[in-house]
């Protein structure tokens, strides 16, 4: 039993780490707020870091990684509030495809040239897909209607979900990093916010529910690459566990940043926004439970001492 | 303890309603309805002075200022109708909510006649110069200076988050006017005219995209030695009364737009099946005992008159509707599931609750923060040592 992640595997996510922060800083999602919300450069600066063809198999010009590698990188998109694309076409839809055996677009996919907007009817919407355009409450989300022939299959919705909670966790750590900083620079009575046991204690069990949520997460990515009988049931617990640690996060870091968090120039709402609009994608906290308590409630979820770790 | 109302008082509900609901129908059908306090500001100020012209606008001050005299059960009514009828919130709320009252409990008969028939005829809009970048939680940290030169106070300095300032004629300003002074002390509370070259409005804009407050800059602004409440250097006093009002009756009619949101959560629940799933049951049935609970705390904080002893009520009604309200919006997104995410398209008819949802986000901010609130309980309420401070 070994519950660590090899470090060879960390080493993409580092590397897509730091390019993303030299690349898409709070700047950029400025910047595309007050313009067209999309940059054919920040996609092909992704594209040739190799991660629109992560997931696609070898044969078909992509690296050929797993869920789990899909799901470290999808926190680090998450860190940055990255608005391009990528998770849903690259970690959602390329998996998707394979699994169904249609390899006809995977080429394609791993150039980055056509990208896949995968539609499933427990979303009220599609992220950039191709029908009339909504308005989201993530200025820099690109929803539209979900069409008539929209999926409802199970593998699909898992992998969103996972994809989702994933860039939940992510959403969450980069806010308490700015609350915590927030914390040291404010001034009141005399002291840094943060001295105060209100302030840290609230931030403290941010980390708390992060620190939880993540080993859940990796959990439900290596279940569903593994294709396990529970893996549905992990890929709800990692849903609720991230979805709960991000929007704690958000009302934490508002909190922490007081009325400062609640204007727009502070770029602490991107953030808050995206995890908003991802809690509620591809199955809310509310549709999760409920898959978990059928599972473990008379359900096929094995339990007792010998089910504990499994 | 009496509950309910008297036949006299049903038929003020009725008169409330039938006059409430004729106006909405009519001359201000194009307001009905609206959630925001930006919209349309012309015509809300139209709404204030209609209210005015007809005396429905302050009806718990007496009849002398523009008032009804009205009972405490009649401006409960009165806010419950209001809220009923679909009436826009009051864009005039700091003047008759706020100054108003202060004017009435420290304001010299002088300027009772000034202001307050004014204010109850909308024609005076109030706006409130509290907070500043470096006093907020900490507002007694205010560094605005005031100091008089001849026959008026020069004012240099900046408020913050000053609502509505862009629409209003009149700002009341807690301004340091003892040179030197620290905390509490050496303030005097100012009313300023603000057209006028030495004050600046700039907007802020809020994560809703909508720009209810502002920045106010004071560069040699000016008013007259006598535009003040209280005397010199008992501005805190002033302003802590004022902020007594903030729990007032208004209350109420808040309480009554509390019940609009979570009826409309509840339609949606039952619309989208969400209503057959029990973790959201629950949190229904939760959401409507805090309602209830805040109703009859808040008629409990209105029907003390006995304001010699601390009031738990008054103590704690603040964090209790704001964690509510919190609350209510997370159930608002769990209720709509994806669809929460959508704003403003005619298809989902849901959208005024992801805008509640990114309202009451300010909720436990301002006003005091849900921090600050829990001290206020802790050290007031339960007189618990006060927390260690810096070099303040």
């Amino acid at each position: 039993m070994d519950m660590l992640i090899a470090p060879e595997r960390l080493e993409l996510a580092e590397a897509v780490r730091d390019f993303l922060s030299g690349t898409h800083g709070p700047e950029v999602l400025r910047r595309l707020d007050a313009g067209p919300n999309r940059d054919p450069a920040l996609w092909q600066g992704l594209v040739e870091m190799g991660l629109t063809g992560l997931l696609v198999p070898e044969e078909h010009g992509g690296l050929g990684m797993g869920l789990l590698d899909a799901a470290l990188i999808a926190r680090e998109c998450g860190r940055v509030a990255l608005a391009e694309p990528l998770v849903e076409s690259a970690f959602v839809a390329v998996p998707w495809l394979v699994a169904q055996g249609d390899t006809s677009d995977l080429a394609t996919i791993a150039r980055g040239e056509r990208r896949i907007a995968p539609a499933h009817r427990l979303n009220g919407a599609v992220a950039d897909g191709e029908g009339a355009a909504l308005d989201s409450i993530d200025p820099l989300r690109r929803l539209t209607t979900l069409p008539a022939d929209a999926s409802d299959d199970a593998l699909l919705l898992d992998l969103g979900a996972l994809m989702a909670a994933a860039q939940l966790v992510g959403l969450a750590e980069a806010m308490l990093d700015q609350a915590v900083e927030y914390s040291k620079i404010r001034t009141q009575f005399g002291q840094p916010v943060g001295g105060f046991q209100a302030i840290k204690h609230k931030l403290a069990d941010v980390a708390v529910a992060l620190e939880f949520a993540r080993p859940v997460l990796w959990r439900a990515a290596q279940a569903l690459d593994d294709g396990i009988a529970s893996a549905a049931v992990h890929v709800s617990h990692a849903k609720v566990a991230a979805t709960d640690a991000a929007y704690l996060a958000a009302e934490s870091a508002i909190q922490v940043h007081g009325a400062m968090g609640y204007t727009y120039e502070v770029d602490l709402h991107f953030w808050m926004k995206r995890a908003w609009a991802l809690g509620g994608a591809w199955g809310s906290r509310a549709f999760h439970l409920n898959r978990i308590d059928a599972a473990v409630i008379g359900g096929p979820h094995p339990i007792g001492p010998e089910n504990t770790f499994a | 303890m009496r509950l309910g109302f008297t036949q006299s008082e049903e038929q003020f509900r009725a008169e409330c309603a039938d006059w409430l609901n004729a106006q909405m129908a009519g001359e201000f059908a194009d307001i009905r309805g609206i959630t925001t306090l930006t919209e349309k500001a012309e015509r809300r100020k139209e709404w204030e002075q209609h209210l005015g012209a007809h005396g429905w606008s302050c009806i718990g001050w007496p009849k002398e200022w523009g008032g009804r005299g009205a009972t405490l059960a009649e401006q409960v009514i009165f806010a419950e109708e209001y809220a009923r009828a679909g009436v826009p919130g009051r864009v005039n709320h700091i003047g008759i909510e706020l100054a108003g009252p202060t004017l009435l409990a420290l304001g010299t008969e002088e300027q009772k006649r000034r202001f307050l028939p004014d204010i109850a005829a909308g024609k005076t809009i109030f706006c409130q110069g509290f907070s500043e970048p470096g006093a907020g939680s900490d507002l007694a940290s205010v560094r605005t200076k005031a100091r008089l030169e001849g026959n008026e106070w020069v004012v240099e300095g900046q408020k913050i988050w000053t609502s509505l300032a862009h629409i209003s004629d009149w700002i009341f300003v807690v301004a340091r006017s003892e040179e030197g002074s620290k905390g509490p002390k050496g303030l005097t509370f100012l009313m300023m005219e603000i057209d006028q070259p030495g004050i600046e409005i700039r907007p802020i804009k809020q994560i809703n995209g909508d720009a209810e407050f502002n920045e106010t800059f004071f560069d040699g602004a000016r008013c007259p030695a006598d535009s003040l409440i209280g005397a010199v250097g008992d501005g805190w006093r002033v302003a802590m009364t004022l902020l007594s009002f903030e729990r007032g009756v208004s209350t109420l009619g808040q309480q009554m737009a509390f019940r609009n949101e979570l009826d409309g959560i509840i339609a949606a629940a039952k619309a989208n099946g969400t209503a057959s799933d029990p973790l959201i049951r629950q949190r229904i049935a939760r959401a409507e005992i805090g309602l209830q609970l805040m109703r009859y705390g808040a008629m409990r904080m209105l029907s003390n008159t006995d304001h010699s002893k601390v009031d738990g009520a008054a103590l704690t009604y603040k964090i209790q509707w704001a964690t509510w309200r919190r609350n209510l919006g997370e159930l608002a997104m769990d209720v709509l599931g994806q669809a929460g995410e959508v704003t403003g398209s005619p298809e989902y008819e849901w959208g005024m609750l992801p805008n509640l949802f990114l309202y009451s986000r300010a909720d436990t901010i301002y006003g005091g923060t849900n921090q600050i609130q829990r001290n206020l309980i802790a050290e007031r309420g339960l007189g618990m040592p006060r927390e260690p401070r810096g070099d303040a």
